[in-house]
This record gives C-alpha cells, sequence and structure tokens, in this order.
C-alpha cells in the first residue's frame, strides 16, 4: 500500500492550472442564473402563505416602523409613552440600528431589546445582554466571512464588478411572532446572501407581565420532553404519508427527541411551536419545519 | 427552496474545483482535455441541480457526473483519433513527469473500467465505501469485490515494489 499512498502524494500535487479558477467562475456566471442568490428574497418568500403569518409580518413591519420613529424622535417616544399598549408590560424595540457598505459588502443590524413600560424590574436585562452579545459577534464574524470570501474571488481572477454585481448582504434582524397579552414571543435571525451554513437564528418567548422568559416546561409542565416527542412523531408520519416532508431517518441524522437547545415560540392560540432550523432534521430544501404543539383539553 | 440546492451545488463546485480538476486530468493526462472535461461537469451540474434531491447528497453526486464526463470525453476522443501509432504520442505522460510512480497511474488507468473508477474514489479522493456506492451506484459487495480485484492486478503489475 506503500506505492499507492506515494501516488495518493503525487496525485495532489498534479499542478492545477491558473486558468481554472477563471473558468470555473466564468461558467458559473455564463448559466444565466443568479450566481450568487440575494439571500434577503428568499428569506422574505420563505414566509409560508398563511393569512397569520401575512397579519404577523404586517404587525412586525408596524412595530419596526414605530420602533424607529421611538428611537430617532424624541417628541415621537414622548408620545408614545402616553399610548396605551396593548398586552402586557414589556415591549421590544430597536436597541440598535445601523447600515453600512465596505467593499462592496452591504450590512445591515437591528438589535432588539426588550423594555419593562414602568421602567422597573430588571429581569430582562439578563436576555438583552444576550440578545446584543449574539447579534454584535454575528456582524462581526459575517463580515469577517465575508471579506475573506472577497479576497478569495479576487484572488481567483475575479474582477472589482463582478464582486460588486454579487451584491453580498449580511442582515441580522429580528420579528415578533405573536403578542398577546400573555406573552411575547419574537425571533433574531442572522443571515449571509452568500451562504446558508451560517444562517443563526434564536427564538425567544417572555411572560408580558412580568418579562421572565418563558420555557417550554413552564408551558407544558415537567413532561414536556415526552409530550413534544411524541406530538412530533406524529406530525412526521403524518406528512411524509401526505408526501409533504421527506424527513431524514434517525441514522441519516433525523429527529431523534428535543435537547435543551430546541427553539420554539407561542402562537397567537398560545400554543408552543416547535422550530427546526434547515437541515436539522430533512433536506435543507424544506426550509424551517414547525410543529405545533397542541395541548389536549 | 430550489434556490438553496443551487447554491449548494454553486458552493460545492467553488470549493472543490482543484480536486475535480485531478480527478479529470488522471484521465485525460491532457491540461485542455481535463479543463474542457470540468467545464462540461459543471455545465450539465447547474442544468440538472433539480435532479439533486437533498442538499448532502451533492459530494456523491458531483462525482457522478464528473466520471462520466471524464469517460464520455476519452472515449470520444479515442475514436476521434486515427488509428495511427505515431499519434500516441500525442498523449504521453510527460506532464506529470512522474519516475515510478507514474507507471502506476498507468496501471490503474489500464484496469477493467469500474475497479479503476473505485480505486481512483477511494486512495485519491477519499471517498468511504458508503459514498462510493453512491457515486457508482453499486451495491457495497459489488464495491468490495471490485475494489480488491483491483487492488489484485495492481500488486501484479506492480511486482516487488508493492509492500
Amino acid at each position: 500500500m506503500k506505492v499507492l499512498k506515494e501516488a495518493k502524494r503525487r496525485y495532489d500535487q498534479i499542478p492545477i492550472p491558473d486558468r481554472l479558477h477563471t473558468m470555473v467562475l466564468e461558467t458559473l456566471q455564463s448559466t444565466g442564473r443568479p450566481y450568487i442568490p440575494a439571500m434577503e428574497k428568499s428569506f422574505l418568500l420563505k414566509k409560508r402563505p398563511r393569512p397569520a403569518r401575512y397579519i404577523a409580518a404586517a404587525a412586525a413591519m408596524f412595530f419596526l416602523l414605530f420602533t424607529t420613529a421611538l428611537n430617532t424622535s424624541p417628541v415621537f417616544a414622548q408620545e408614545a409613552g402616553e399610548l396605551p399598549v396593548i398586552g402586557g408590560i414589556v415591549r421590544l424595540l430597536t436597541f440598535r440600528s445601523f447600515s453600512q457598505e465596505q467593499d462592496g459588502i452591504g450590512i445591515d443590524v437591528n438589535i432588539p431589546s426588550i423594555e419593562g413600560i414602568a421602567e422597573d424590574t430588571g429581569t430582562s436585562d439578563a436576555v438583552n445582554e444576550e440578545i446584543y452579545r449574539l447579534c454584535s459577534q454575528y456582524a462581526e464574524e459575517a463580515m469577517q466571512r465575508a471579506l475573506d470570501y472577497r479576497q478569495a474571488f479576487l484572488d481567483t481572477g475575479g474582477t472589482l464588478e463582478q464582486w460588486e454585481a454579487h451584491h453580498v448582504r449580511i442582515q441580522v434582524d429580528y420579528e415578533i411572532q405573536s403578542q398577546t397579552k400573555q406573552h411575547l414571543s419574537f425571533v433574531v435571525r442572522g443571515t449571509e446572501s452568500w451562504s446558508n451554513a451560517y444562517r443563526e437564528t434564536r427564538y425567544y418567548t417572555l411572560d408580558a407581565q412580568t418579562g421572565e422568559a418563558i420555557t417550554l416546561s413552564d408551558v407544558l409542565g415537567e413532561d414536556y420532553a415526552a409530550l413534544v416527542n411524541q406530538s412530533i412523531r406524529t406530525q412526521i408520519a403524518q406528512r411524509e404519508e401526505s408526501g409533504e416532508i421527506d424527513f431524514w431517518e434517525i441514522s441519516e441524522g433525523g429527529f431523534d427527541g428535543i435537547s435543551g437547545d430546541t427553539q420554539f415560540y407561542l402562537n397567537d392560540a398560545e400554543n408552543p411551536v416547535i422550530v427546526f432550523e434547515p437541515y436539522k432534521i430533512a433536506p435543507g430544501s424544506y426550509g424551517e419545519i414547525e410543529f405545533e404543539i397542541r395541548s389536549e383539553k | 427552496m430550489k434556490q438553496d440546492l443551487y447554491q449548494t451545488v454553486v458552493n460545492h463546485i467553488l470549493e472543490n474545483q482543484d480536486q475535480f480538476y485531478r480527478l479529470a486530468f488522471s484521465y485525460a493526462k491532457k491540461k485542455d482535455d481535463a479543463l474542457d472535461i470540468v467545464q462540461n461537469a459543471i455545465c450539465k451540474a447547474l442544468a440538472h441541480s433539480g435532479a439533486l434531491r437533498e442538499p448532502r447528497a451533492v459530494k456523491t453526486w458531483f462525482y457522478r457526473i464528473l466520471i462520466h464526463e471524464s469517460l464520455a470525453f476519452i472515449q470520444k476522443r479515442e475514436k476521434e483519433t486515427p488509428a495511427d501509432p505515431g499519434d500516441e504520442r500525442e498523449f504521453p505522460y510527460v506532464e506529470m513527469s512522474y519516475t515510478d510512480t507514474g507507471d502506476l497511474f498507468e496501471f490503474i488507468n489500464a484496469l477493467e473500467p469500474d475497479s479503476r473508477e473505485i480505486i481512483k474514489l477511494r486512495f485519491f479522493e477519499e471517498l468511504s465505501l458508503r459514498e462510493i456506492q453512491e457515486v457508482m451506484g453499486l451495491n457495497l459487495n459489488t464495491v468490495k469485490a471490485k475494489l480488491y480485484r483491483g487492488l489484485k492486478h495492481l500488486k501484479q503489475s506492480v511486482g516487488e515494489e508493492w509492500q
């Protein structure tokens, strides 16, 4: 086998012609499809066309505008303080927001922060700190990845114009999933337009009265894991049956019970919805997969 | 949704282009021909990215296309080349300028078709037997049998130096 090892070493030394990289890039570009599809688009399109979703999105949009105005106008903030707030005593504001363009890389960051309306407590401070840390860390790392990618692109024969044409974007943003008198659920996402490998999603659910984080065991009781697992297994079987989703087997890395870092939010009906990131339990082409856990009453 | 798969294919090509070239070169033995093979494989892959059912299969899926293109290319080249022995010297093994192991590459290329692919995938591309099974569309026992048969032939060709 020594001979084969030596052969492998030589094989790895087969010289790569300079033209290869240019040819690959040109071939990729000449296919007429966007060479690097814009993530923002698929990101928006991924919203499933359920009416409830549209309302939630519209509400989130309103909230976004609202908070932006709040951040920029002291007068507006003062007046808003007088407005009756639907729900409990907590609300979500854009704590920090910035956009920047550098070397053809766009970055948009909106970092939310939970505020107690009566300016009290401090229960949400830990969550706020975590959100802030996660968002800034993601933005920083994504920027570095984009710069590395740019360098690699230019090194392999790409021109600056071609690079600009890719519209590489980094986005850190949040979205309110649902808000009722009892709770506030929102999601913070980091995405990169050129790759799905580094997307990050974190769901938060808070008690709207106290501002405390709500866990699955708060909602479903101590036996939540068994309950959730059973419900998910039933739903997986149903969806496979109907041909909606082709889940992976356990041996392929498919669903094998929820773990401590399972992500969820509460929907308008106060039911927990478990969310799996793309690739977690099924092929990534299905996107995020959700399971509503209906309590059996 | 589709966009995800397309992106997976594009990323895979960008990240592994050097390897693809080497494998193509091991068949074509000529720089320009190897480049052509890789280009054809990329075009095929992009045109048929919809046929890729799940992103995780992209590695074996692309190897299947690349090997298919390599074999089709050398077959076509052999046909187009007149059976003039003088022309044979158009494709010498000089570009790699290997002394002893150069022969081994020749021996591998001279193996029967499936064994040749399996040995290249196993030892040069370092695929697992399971991955090779997917690339070749053969069952595991067949892959193993062809691998060992290939190794046995190589051992015979190399002779004493085989350790």
